[in-house]
């Protein structure tokens, strides 16, 4: 005779994530419980007069020229829209950075359309000789401050197209780069991390 | 056995610079014909044997010769045609065929700037995939890659 089946493991034992733990899983530790803070939401009619006397405050305590570089910067850092090129596969990888799973518009990174609206340019592909003034031209219509970040092996020293008789070896060659980011093409997480890196410069930014 | 009438017409119109037609895989055949009958033959082509559309042209560089070659097809016969023309490695030339196929206009320019033959009468002979002023034809045989610095340097130049 065959043994009888195991009877279903009890779950009413311990809290109710233990009730979802899986077989032959670790038991989950008990997390301290997180206290409840209530967060006042606060008006922009009220928020702003508010911030205008804590700011009067600090001009008056520290001047106004220690203060204000670094305010500039961090609303710079924080909002930094990117013109991009979509030359080559990184544009892809560029496309994906925005996607849902990698959300780069929670650090304040809205790709737009126009070089007038930006201060980041993006260069993510394989520029060619033909392009290359127009990227320039593009490049001189963005507003200052502006940086570049170079995107993958193509746009940092030309790829595996370094020799060829109508690429470009490295946008650096046309206008003056920031970050590079190696890679062929280098993930949306490396894209990411580049531009954190961008936004390590801008704070240390002094004039 | 439907090449035969392209062969027949072919030859009615443009005699002796009609130099014959080759069957090749899945087309209507490869027809040579020689270079100073390019006007008559592609007039001939479309409007009598009706091959209305250009799909493509191309140039190879044989080092001896140059070969420029017309990919045509037929919406009635549902074929596509090939026409060659041998052109002499010095000064190859060749009349533009976009005054009959105007699908030949940036075919031809790309053709001229990559493999170095000159269309005649072409309408608008600039370059379509280098850049301005670039010199070099880069898929001779001929054609040497340069270092990126020098290459950055001529650029820069022009």
């Amino acid at each position: 005779m065959s043994a009888p089946p195991a009877p279903p493991m009890p779950r009413t034992a311990g809290s109710a994530a233990e009730a979802y733990r899986l077989e032959g899983e670790l038991p989950m530790v008990e997390q301290p419980a997180v206290p409840f803070v209530e967060i006042e939401t606060v008006r922009a009619r009220e928020f702003i007069p508010a911030a205008k006397e804590a700011f009067g405050a600090l001009i008056a305590e520290q001047g106004q020229a220690k203060l204000i570089r670094p305010t500039f910067n961090w609303a710079g850092r924080n909002s930094l829209f990117p013109l991009h090129w979509g030359l080559a596969c990184c544009a892809i990888e560029f496309a994906s950075a925005f996607s849902a799973r990698w959300d780069s518009e929670r650090f304040g990174i809205v790709p737009r359309s126009s070089p007038r609206q930006c201060d980041l340019m993006i260069v993510n592909g394989t520029v060619t000789w033909k392009v290359a003034h127009k990227l320039i031209t593009l490049y001189e219509q963005m507003p200052e401050p502006k940086w570049v970040i170079a995107m993958g092996n193509c746009a940092t020293g030309g790829g595996p197209f370094r020799t060829a008789y109508s690429v470009v070896p490295g946008v650096d060659k046309l206008v003056p780069v920031d970050v590079y980011i190696a890679g062929c093409p280098p993930r949306p997480e490396a894209m990411i991390d580049g531009i954190l890196r961008l936004e390590e410069l801008i704070r240390e930014r002094r004039e | 056995m439907q090449s035969d009438d392209v062969a027949r017409t072919v030859a009615a119109q443009i005699g002796e610079r009609f130099l014959g037609l080759e069957p090749f895989p899945r087309t209507a055949g490869r027809l040579r014909f020689r270079s100073e009958a390019a006007l008559p033959l592609f007039h001939t082509v479309k409007e009598q044997l009706g091959f209305h559309h250009l799909s493509m042209v191309g140039g190879i560089d044989w080092v001896t010769h140059r070969e420029v070659f017309y990919v045509v097809w037929s919406d009635d016969r549902r074929q596509y045609l090939l026409l060659s023309a041998d052109l002499p490695a010095a000064a190859p030339h060749i009349e533009s065929a976009a005054s009959v196929w105007p699908a030949a206009n940036w075919h031809e320019r790309e053709t001229w700037e990559l493999v170095d033959i000159q269309f005649d009468h072409h309408p608008d002979l600039r370059h379509l995939l280098l850049p301005d002023g670039y010199e070099a034809h880069p898929l001779l045989r001929s054609f040497q890659l340069h270092e990126p610095e020098e290459l950055e340097v001529k650029q820069r130049s022009v």
